[in-house]
């Protein structure tokens, strides 16, 4: 039997404001436990939240990015439930009136645009970390708290049930992370938990328009990990179904080294949060100027100028995704590529060459890739030559031109001196030069590759080309 | 409070020795009364030495600097016990001082210790706390009130010049009522509450406890006015103490509303308030009777929401970062030993209350009505402050009950019959002797005034102070 | 009416340990409670907001600059089982809300 697949995702972003959401604690990662804390992000008695105006400013950011409606009243309500990580046992979300609502974000899959809705967007504070003793919560005797995460902001994104396959889920959650690094609100590092992500997963007959029994699933620590959990559900809601069995409505957690998802252990109710208007914080009143403002302010976004890289700059697909998905890439790119010329040159070196050794050694400055572009171009080195020139540049504080110099790696014009090469070549394989001439022309390679070793390179291959050429010629 | 500064400041008294005054008073009284929970003598005689040291270098905090106060103890007190009056925190010490706090320190107060109260300011006659009742200090057969009983006992009975409480439905008024002296509970946002632990934020509020409307008035003066770490409190329009003008009086349009004066109002009661109501209209003041038609829901109202939003502020005590835990297998079994064994039975019905009120599927019902009916109360008020510059009523139905007399939960309720509308709308409403029943024991009028009004109801209590016999107990 | 059930619902939704003598006293208050508060139910509301808020409060954000934490001692110092730094606590058993 033939099922659509119905998914839907649930994210959550932590922003990178300096401060936690509702105190002035650092939100700095990697501090020792429990040294980022102070009365309110601990939950003590007595202490009260006031909210990070720059984490409103960045969760007004997101949403826009995001195409939503962002609400000029929105506001705090508590989610109630006990848990050691949740100092006050309740969170300050946004449940009734959240800050955005009806969003979309566009995405290429396989070169067809898809567009995913974006049901709402709203502000909470994060929990504290929980250190368990054993190697998972349900087999630990006892667990550590720390609190330093405790009450950083975050932006919980919820999706319409739009998407329709793990890959294009998968996609999706990239393309959510990539606007969020261009708009710099987050660093959204799955494996800091700056980004985290659950899905609900249903399947229902092919064309039907009923839904399926929808599917929790949790601890999802990477992309791959996203994708390959819907896949499992895939595989395991359709053999449910197709001998007749109901999907169970539930929470499963993905275990990476087992491959399949496991039924969460739950006892009896659904919980029950309580919701109620927060009455520590008065509601979130936005100034519809500071909206604008902030809108203006947005950057080119990944669609943007994955548009933009093609249409102005002549490059593919393939070679605009690069740049777009590698913002620092597509930086370099833009300082040296030149609206509506051939810019050929400098995608290749950026996709070839370059790249490893910058994700090795760091970017180099624009200035001396584009020398380096020059100096080929003018035939100053070889194009074979570039790749030393490089891989010099990330050793030294010497431009190109300096290095081709102090190396002597100028390409060799002189033809006196490339025929007498080539004539030594030619004189010091005797047997093969007849074998040449007795017609295996294929042998000529191999004369080429001789004379180009002999000069170390250092020659222009058309040069050699015509002289190795007319040498042969004339012996004939 | 100003003849005591007067004697501070001509070095007719120390600071010292007032403290040692206090101290000795309470040795004397306070082991019938038990108005303290923590008496800190070698703190409070530190502070007082300080406090002679800047006056004799002449640098004094304010006019007031060296004269020692008592904190409720709900309040944090850094390094000192608090306790809240429950079992669950009884050896806690806060790391920190509440906003208002600090202010009387700023101000030169040395604080005397931490006063008794109902357990989480949960009750009107103190006999909810873990530390024994507070009596009453006219009848040690008798209640003081609640839930700052021991604030308002301490006061009335010589141990303290004066005391902050905290007022959720009454909590000052009432026990203010009981024990002759006056209270104050502020406009709502008028005074931080950071770092008071919360029994219901929309409602809770600071307010001065004084044996007269003047030193009230000054002790407000010193904590009043916006805090950034408490988002709802506000400091426009500032406070400023009154130049005392009994022509205030002359024309004011006193509200009598006769909800206020129904069938459970005691004969003695009421006809000391219209006694006191008619010495006013002799000195100018028009009386105009008023309907409260809303008073009828404020009891179940108030009740509705301060057990909800105190169901979810008393979260927060579940054993992991401070209190009393219970030890167990697990965290679930932790948590409710913990706060089974720590809460006492009024804390643990009102959770009980607010658990249900709140959860799904009652919260509509319950909990958002009773939010709605809060707005038509609100609004009923803010008519009837169109009509009148102040409303005076009782302050509650009875002057003091022995102690044991409310067996009921609901009948002990109904003592904030009268205290809770101030809460449910936010205005202001100060509570001040008005003479005495048969039985010698206070009779205590209220005074309500519209959002920031306190300026004028304390001028108007002080006209009514005036006009009635004094016979406060123990003067220091 | 409330039930028993709900009264050990409520309990476990609260995480208050409580004895059978307190379960019967709840069950009474509450369902005393509630009759008196179901009054609120036939006041006409239509067209009204609730009040979350007693007096409308200006905004007030803060700006995002770090501040001060409490140092580590101070933290644990109220910790009833402190360990290394964190703060212990035993077993944590998933989905009892």
């Amino acid at each position: 039997m033939q099922y659509d697949v119905v998914i839907g995702l649930e994210i959550h972003v932590a922003l990178l404001t300096d401060s936690k959401f509702l105190c002035s604690c650092s939100t700095a990662f990697g501090a020792p436990p429990n040294t980022q804390c102070c009365p309110v992000c601990l939950g003590l008695p007595g202490a009260l939240p006031v909210v990070n105006e720059k984490a409103v400013e960045y969760a007004v950011k997101a949403g826009l990015a995001l195409n939503c409606q962002v609400h000029h009243f929105s506001r705090f309500d508590r989610k109630n439930y006990f848990y050691p990580d949740l100092p006050k046992a309740y969170q300050i979300t946004q449940d009734t009136y959240p800050l955005c609502t009806n969003g979309c974000l566009e995405y290429y899959v396989d070169d067809q645009l898809q567009r995913t809705a974006i049901t709402r967007l709203h502000l909470e504070e994060e929990a504290g970390k929980l250190i368990h003793s054993g190697s998972s919560i349900v087999d630990s005797e006892y667990s550590l708290v720390d609190y330093n995460r405790a009450g950083i902001p975050l932006i919980e994104i919820v999706t319409a049930p739009d998407i329709t396959s793990p890959r294009q889920a998968r996609l999706f959650l990239e393309q959510l992370r990539l606007v969020m690094r261009y708009i710099g609100v987050s660093d959204v590092k799955m494996e800091e938990g700056s980004l985290r992500c659950d899905a609900n997963i249903s399947l229902k007959p092919q064309g039907s328009p009923i839904l399926g029994t929808k599917v929790e699933i949790k601890n999802l620590n990477s992309f791959r990990a996203l994708e390959r959990a819907l896949e499992y559900e895939v595989s395991r809601q359709s053999m449910v179904l197709d001998r007749g069995g109901k999907i169970k409505q539930e929470s499963r957690t993905w275990d990476e080294r087992a491959g399949k998802t496991l039924p969460m252990r739950s006892k009896g109710d659904a919980p029950d949060y309580r919701y109620f208007p927060e009455p520590d914080l008065p509601p979130l009143l936005l100034d519809p100027l500071w909206v604008e403002q902030i809108r203006a302010s947005l950057p080119e976004l990944p669609l943007e100028r994955l548009a933009r890289l093609e249409r102005e700059y002549g490059l593919s697909r393939y070679e605009a995704t690069f740049l777009v998905n590698y913002p620092d890439f597509g930086e370099l790119f833009l300082e040296l590529a030149v609206p509506g010329g051939d810019n050929t040159a400098v995608i290749n070196l950026l996709m070839g060459e370059y790249a490893g050794l910058a994700r090795e050694h760091g970017h180099l400055e624009p200035r001396r890739i584009a020398e380096l572009l020059r100096i080929v171009d003018e035939g100053l080195i070889t194009h074979g030559q570039s790749k030393a020139v490089l891989e010099e540049l990330f050793h030294s504080v010497l431009s190109p031109r300096e290095i081709v110099r102090a190396k002597g790696w100028e390409v060799l014009r002189d033809e006196g001196q490339l025929r007498a090469a080539i004539r030594q070549v030619l004189a010091d394989h005797p047997e093969i030069l007849a074998r040449y001439r007795a017609g295996e022309e294929k042998l000529w390679g191999f004369f080429m590759g001789q004379v180009m070793r002999a000069v170390e390179g250092k020659a222009d291959p058309k040069l050699v080309n015509r002289l190795l050429t007319e040498e042969l010629g004339s012996l004939i | 409070m100003r003849q005591l500064a007067q004697l501070l400041k001509a070095g007719e008294i120390s600071s010292q020795e007032l403290v040692q005054r206090c101290l000795e008073q309470i040795s004397k009284t306070d082991g019938e009364i038990n108005a303290f929970i923590t008496v800190d003598e070698q703190g409070a005689l530190e502070q007082a030495a300080q406090s002679d040291e800047r006056r004799a270098k002449g640098q004094t905090l304010s006019p007031w600097d060296g004269i020692p106060v008592a904190i409720k103890d709900n309040i944090s007190t850094l390094g000192l016990r608090t306790t809240c009056g429950s079992r669950f925190l009884r050896n806690y010490r806060p790391v920190y001082d509440a906003t208002v706090v600090e202010r009387l320190q700023g101000a030169g107060l040395p604080i005397l210790g931490k006063t008794n109260l109902d357990e989480f300011a949960m009750g009107s006659s103190t006999e909810y706390s873990a530390f024994g009742v507070t009596k009453n200090p006219y009848d040690t057969s008798r209640v003081a009130g609640g839930s700052s009983g021991g604030s308002a006992a301490a006061v009335a009975a010589g141990q303290a010049p004066w005391a902050l409480g905290t007022d959720t439905g009454g909590s000052i008024r009432q026990p203010a009522s009981f024990c002759g002296v006056v209270g104050l509970k502020p406009t709502y946002g008028r005074v931080s509450r950071y770092g008071v632990v919360a029994l219901a934020p929309s409602l809770d509020q600071v307010g001065p406890m004084a044996r007269t409307v003047e030193d009230a008035a000054i002790l407000f003066s010193l904590i009043a006015g916006a805090d950034p770490r408490d988002a709802t409190s506000t400091g426009s329009p500032p406070f400023a103490l009154p130049r005392w003008d009994p022509e205030v009086v002359r024309g004011l349009r006193v509200g009598v509303p006769e909800e206020f004066f129904s069938s459970g109002l005691h004969a003695e009661v009421e006809g000391a308030v219209r006694r006191a109501l008619r010495r006013l209209e002799e000195q100018g003041a028009v009386l105009q009777p008023i309907s409260l038609a809303g008073n009828e829901y404020a009891i179940d109202t108030y009740l509705t929401l301060v057990t909800a939003e105190a169901s979810s502020c008393l979260a927060r005590f579940d054993g992991v970062r401070y209190g009393e835990r219970v030890p167990a297998a697990d965290s679930n079994t932790m948590f409710a030993k913990s706060r089974g064994a720590g809460f006492g039975p009024e804390v643990k019905r009102r959770i009980m209350l607010g658990t249900y009120v709140l959860s799904a599927s009652h919260y509509e019902a319950y909990y958002e009505q009773a939010q709605r009916v809060r707005t038509l109360i609100k609004l009923e008020v803010a008519r009837a402050f169109e009509q009148v510059d102040v409303l005076i009523t009782p302050t509650t139905p009875s002057t003091a009950f022995r102690i044991g007399e409310k067996r009921n939960p609901l009948e002990m309720y109904l003592s904030d019959l009268y205290t809770a509308t101030a809460n449910l709308s936010g205005v202001c409403a100060l509570s001040l002797p008005c003479g005495w029943d048969s039985q010698g024991l206070p009779i205590g009028l209220q005074i309500m005034g519209n959002h920031f009004q306190e300026e004028l109801v304390f001028q108007v209590a002080r006209v009514v102070e005036a006009s009635v016999e004094r016979g406060a107990k123990g003067a220091v | 009416m409330i039930e028993r059930e709900d009264v050990l619902r409520m309990a476990r939704l609260a995480r208050l340990e409580l004895s059978e003598e307190e379960i019967e006293l709840y069950l009474r208050d509450l369902n005393n409670f509630l009759a008196s508060g179901r009054k609120l139910q036939r006041v006409d509301v239509s067209g009204i907001e609730g009040t979350s808020h007693a007096v409308a409060v200006n905004q007030v954000l803060r700006s995002d600059v770090v501040g001060e934490s409490l140092p580590r001692e101070a933290v644990l110092e109220a910790g009833p089982d402190v360990v290394d730094g964190y703060f212990k606590v035993p077993r944590i058993v998933e989905g009892q809300e």
